[in-house]
């Protein structure tokens, strides 16, 4: 059987010349499931990572050491600073490449067109590059999963098969959480097999939430192919300028382990009030302040002063946002979606405030103090100050 | 009446004006905006489990694509920007195009409205949107988009119409500024990746180019005269907005002359599986259940409390 669409293509990112974590935890989910692919099919399928940038060489051995088959390569000077445009064209040149699809392949050099699945990290780079690199390659992108599954899966589906019964073989079936973290939603790129508008889609790609997937362990003893890609460069594609970078320290600080005092939904009642309550609590126990997702969609009218202080996306806990493992964490008014959850439960002691016992949140607590905000917090910050002098950590 | 002298002088000064006009160039800019759920309190409304009730839930102009609306009414106040809103969306979408032209002082408004487009993932999305950009009056210079859409949250759209326009993509951009002389933008992009400290990057590109709007991003007007600008068009906008039918201008599929096989279903390489409840995991924790109202155990929970704290300074 022709195989026009091989291998699992990862294009990994780096800070200062430096691989970020979610590009080991990429890899290391690449070949999880491509080990079960090629078993699965008898196949013999690649990881193929794909890196760019300047004097970059020396990282083709660690993506190998971190379970890539093979490293696409791509060291230029142009391609010191990420700038969406370059990267974009070179990214699309490398994975119409039938050369290097040859050259990780020999027996199938003649069929190769491009590769069957691609991931991206879905962060501020790799969020916007998958967008623009699929655009360029006329194929299908799901963004934000944090789970993936390989099957053939047979389906009718009005438009892509007209209506007839097929099988779409060796599917990636993309699972990404929704805005609520209740609901997850499989998403699917499928090649239009409806005889009125024929056309293929590949690569299957998606962008992978950071943090979701577990790097492998690095193993020097690891072997893989490393191919150098020299690109075209046009000079037109070089016309947006870096002029300068800088390091903004966040106000908000999740990384250093102590406490957090997050809130969701159940501030509604009175959400002015009862942030400055959460202020106060936090206050006393040297505490940062966390949200969940929806309140970073500003579900309130209050002052423009709490809106802009915590509203915000830089607040989040969960997948979109922050991952934290606070030595004490504690959830006001969270009803505790997957979403928030996968943030916060690495904590070290969780105490959730919520009027419903059902809430989920209950799961992922040590103590659930049953109640209202309004009537449970300010007896919390009574107490602490009778017991706690101000624990300075930082 | 102009006595002659008075009236050259007239001519002469109005002239200067459009000659330094046409020297300088004028500044088309386009934003792309979504009609969405609208998640304020009172209007949104969730199921008993958590889920949005789509069907009890209000629509209104997205808040991101309201943030890009801002930032095309940065370009009306200081470059005199002539501003032009596309989206694609049902008939309802009006009232989206409504609110953006009270923010940014739009004079021509364009929805994209046909059962053709239903159904379409961002590719799909995206050439209408590049095919309706491409239909306004005027060549853009800058298109804007917000970060993402609250409902469907992938963010693609904005980047993937950007690619199809042939326009440079500059996302996450916080803020910005034009040279209409050298026809330049500049810009600043908040960069945030996991486990580095967050970047603010300035970086410099010619027109044209796709902006995606930062959620942080803010207008600064910061001179008297920016200010009284800022006022006048405001005040425009207002007036403008309760005539919004006069600038509004609807297409179908024909209309924009796109081609069929590249939007809606057929130009949409993604579907929707399925849809289902993310599986309840098994309890990680034991919670204790307290009664919130219970001072003498509230008294030991802070007890708790303490002791996890004491355990972080040992550590």
């Amino acid at each position: 059987m022709v195989e026009k669409y091989r291998h699992l293509y990862v294009v990994v990112e780096l800070d200062a010349g430096k691989l970020i974590p979610v590009s080991k935890e990429m890899i290391g989910e690449a070949k999880r499931l491509m080990d079960g692919f090629n078993q699965k099919y008898s196949s013999n399928e690649k990881v193929v990572a794909i890196v760019l940038g300047s004097n970059i060489k020396d990282l083709s051995k660690e993506l190998i050491e971190f379970g890539a088959d093979a490293v696409i390569y791509c060291d230029h000077p142009q391609l010191q600073e990420m700038r969406n445009v370059i990267y974009t064209k070179v990214i699309c040149q490398i994975a119409i490449n039938k050369k290097i699809g040859g050259q990780i392949e020999p027996q199938y050099a003649q069929d190769f067109k491009r590769p069957r699945y691609m991931f991206f990290a879905a962060d501020s780079i790799g969020r916007h590059l998958s967008s623009t690199v699929l655009a360029g390659l006329n194929s299908g992108l799901a963004s934000d999963i944090n789970q993936l599954v390989i099957e053939d899966i047979e389906m009718s589906h009005q438009q892509k098969t007209a209506g007839k019964k097929e099988t779409y073989e060796k599917t990636l079936e993309m699972y990404r959480p929704d805005f609520s973290g209740f609901l997850w939603t499989t998403i699917l790129c499928l090649d239009n097999r409806n005889p009125a508008f024929k056309r293929d889609y590949h690569p299957q790609a998606c962008s992978i939430i950071p943090g979701v997937f577990e790097p492998l362990e690095q193993d020097s003893k690891r072997e893989g192919q490393i191919i150098e890609f020299v690109p075209r460069i046009d000079q037109r594609d070089l016309r947006v300028k870096v002029l300068s970078r800088e390091i903004i320290e966040s106000e908000v600080d999740f990384d250093t382990p102590r406490t957090i005092v997050s809130f969701g939904r159940g501030i509604k009642d009175d959400p002015e009030q009862n942030i400055k309550l959460i202020e106060n609590l936090a206050k006393e126990l040297n505490a940062e302040i966390g949200v969940t997702l929806p309140m970073s969609k500003k579900p309130y009218s209050i002052s423009q002063m709490l809106d802009s202080k915590y509203m915000i996306p830089d607040r989040v806990i969960g997948t979109s946002g922050h991952k934290t493992s606070a030595m004490l964490y504690i959830a006001a008014g969270v009803s505790g979606a997957m979403q928030h959850v996968w943030g916060m439960k690495d904590s070290g002691f969780v105490v959730a405030i919520n009027p419903d016992e059902d809430a989920p949140i209950k799961d992922e607590c040590d103590v659930f103090i049953k109640g209202r905000m309004e009537d449970v917090i300010p007896l919390l910050i009574e107490e602490i100050k009778k017991q706690i002098q101000i624990v300075q950590v930082r | 009446m102009f006595n002659s002298i008075n009236l050259q002088l007239f001519l002469l000064t109005l002239s200067e004006e459009c000659f330094s006009n046409f020297v300088m160039g004028q500044l088309n800019v386009a934003v792309i905006i979504k009609l969405e759920p609208d998640f304020s309190e009172g209007n949104v409304s969730y199921n008993p489990d958590g889920t949005l009730n789509r069907a009890e839930t209000k629509n209104t102009l997205g808040p991101h694509s309201a943030i890009a609306a801002h930032a095309a009414f940065f370009g009306r106040v200081m470059y005199d920007a002539k501003v032009s809103i596309g989206t694609m969306g049902p008939p309802i979408a009006d009232l989206a195009l409504q609110q953006a032209q009270q923010i940014s002082d739009a004079e021509e408004l364009h929805l994209y409205s046909d059962r053709l487009f239903a159904g379409a993932d961002t590719l799909g999305t995206a050439e209408v949107l590049r095919v309706g950009i491409e239909k306004m009056q005027e060549k853009m210079d800058i298109v804007f988009s917000g970060h993402r859409a609250s409902d469907g949250e992938t963010g693609q759209t904005g980047p993937q119409t950007a690619w199809k326009l042939g326009f440079t993509f500059l996302g996450n951009v916080i803020s910005y500024s034009v040279d209409l002389e050298t026809r330049m933008v500049r810009a600043k992009r908040l960069i945030s990746l996991q486990g580095s400290p967050s970047v603010i990057e300035e970086v410099e590109a010619p027109l044209p180019v796709f902006i995606s709007i930062d959620p942080t991003y803010k207008s600064s007007y910061n001179t008297v005269s920016q200010r009284l600008a800022f006022q006048k068009y405001q005040k425009e906008a207002t007036q403008r907005a309760d005539n919004y039918k006069e600038y509004f201008k609807m297409f179908n599929a024909k209309e924009l002359g796109v081609a069929e096989s590249i939007i809606g279903l057929p130009g949409s390489p993604t579907i929707v599986y399925k849809v289902e409840r993310v599986p309840k995991s098994t309890a990680t924790r034991k919670a204790e259940v307290v009664n919130g109202s219970d001072l003498q155990q509230l008294q030991k929970v802070v007890g708790k409390i303490k002791e996890a704290l004491e355990a972080m300074v040992i550590k």
